[in-house]
């Protein structure tokens, strides 16, 4: 199989082959299109629900904005530690050359995924929608961080993925956010096939000197993160900026709502077999 | 359905928190729990669950709640909950 560091030798050449500059890609337009979608219908978070049966077109398209605005906001926030982690560990100790290589390539394909999200939301949506976590440290088993660091990126970068390939292609979603999405895809796919075999790298490495609770509690870390990550998907201020009332509540309904709990399932699909094939994760956790 | 404001009496606010932590928590113990229990310190809720707490606090406050300008140790106890989120605005 092949290693991280062989696999890096290739992912940098592929790029620098599509090196791309975040200021000169985009038209950023004065407005965007009247009448389009901008997040495609069935991945919105209440669609399958009640509540949203009861929205008119116009109400479930302005919902589509602020859901969208609320996606490239919780990427956004979840690539600003990821680009922390990932310069921290430029350099580090054991690093190989094309590794290092590949992690500017990394870091810099970030950066500019911030640049172009945050673009977009500060235009269209008149914000970034915050991040509501609170950071404690805590203790780690020898090589558990570095392994828990890698499962964030491929938590935020898989179920982000999910919705770009869905978006880029969907013909009633908006021009400009069809391009922003097929732009982030292409990037990703990069960074996601890196994630997966330096993800197991570490694993095997690591996990075999933890104990069976160090193993299990990690494992139940995993879960819960996964669990929580799609919390954000559920954001009551983006229900209260579409103009819904009782905004937590929506929240609540929707989560525990079959049909989202059914979309959760198949959204999570490929991350959680690659978890469980890895490892990582011993059964398919309840979302 | 409606969004609660802090109209609410004190003691009121103190028993929404309380039973939102004791039907989150996976501690064992439950019975133990009262408004100086250590939250975070004692393994009540992890930092994964104070996220959704945040948002349940946003809710019955009715106003969002800014992260960044919280230090943890907001999270100690009910108590210092209550003081952070609710003396200022009933």
């Amino acid at each position: 199989m092949e290693t991280a560091s062989e696999l890096a030798v290739r992912l940098t050449k592929a790029s620098r082959k599509k090196l791309w500059d975040v200021y000169n890609t985009f038209n950023w337009p004065d407005a965007l299109q009247k009448d389009a979608w901008y997040m495609p219908p069935e991945l919105i978070s209440l669609y399958g629900t009640p509540v949203y049966d009861a929205l008119n077109e116009e109400q479930r398209k302005s919902l589509s904005l602020y859901e969208l605005g609320n996606f490239f906001s919780l990427v956004l926030q979840g690539e600003r530690p990821l680009v922390q982690g990932l310069v921290h560990r430029l350099y580090a100790k054991g690093n190989t050359v094309p590794v290092n290589e590949y992690l500017h390539h990394f870091v810099d394909e970030e950066n500019k995924h911030m640049v172009m999200f945050g673009e977009f939301c500060n235009r269209y949506v008149g914000k970034v929608y915050p991040e509501k976590k609170i950071t404690l440290s805590r203790e780690y088993a020898k090589g558990e961080e570095e392994v828990a660091f890698y499962c964030k990126v491929m938590v935020v970068e898989e179920l982000g993925d999910y919705y770009n390939l869905a978006i880029e292609k969907d013909e009633r979603v908006d021009a400009l956010v069809r391009e922003i999405n097929k732009v982030h895809h292409v990037d990703e796919a990069r960074h996601l096939a890196f994630g997966r075999v330096q993800l197991a790298e570490l694993f095997e490495r690591y996990s075999p000197d933890w104990s069976a609770d160090t193993l299990a509690g990690f494992r139940q870390w995993l879960a819960d993160y996964l669990r929580a990550s799609w919390g954000d998907y559920y954001n009551p201020t983006m229900y209260r900026d579409a103009g819904l009332a009782d905004a937590y509540e929506l929240r609540q309904l929707a989560m525990s709502h079959p049909a989202g709990v059914e979309f959760r399932k198949l959204a999570s699909a490929k991350i959680v077999a690659y978890f469980i094939k890895t490892g990582l994760l011993a059964e398919e956790p309840s979302l | 359905m409606s969004e609660v404001t802090c109209t609410m009496q004190e003691s009121e606010i103190r028993t929404k928190l309380r039973n939102w932590i004791v039907k989150h928590t996976k501690a064992a113990s439950k019975t133990a729990f009262t408004d100086e229990t250590h939250i975070l310190e004692e393994g009540i809720l992890s930092s994964l669950d104070i996220v959704e707490f945040v948002l349940f606090i946003e809710s019955l406050r009715g106003e969002d709640v800014d992260t960044d300008d919280i230090e943890p140790q907001v999270f100690t106890s009910i108590n210092t909950l209550y003081a952070a989120f609710f003396t200022q605005v009933t």
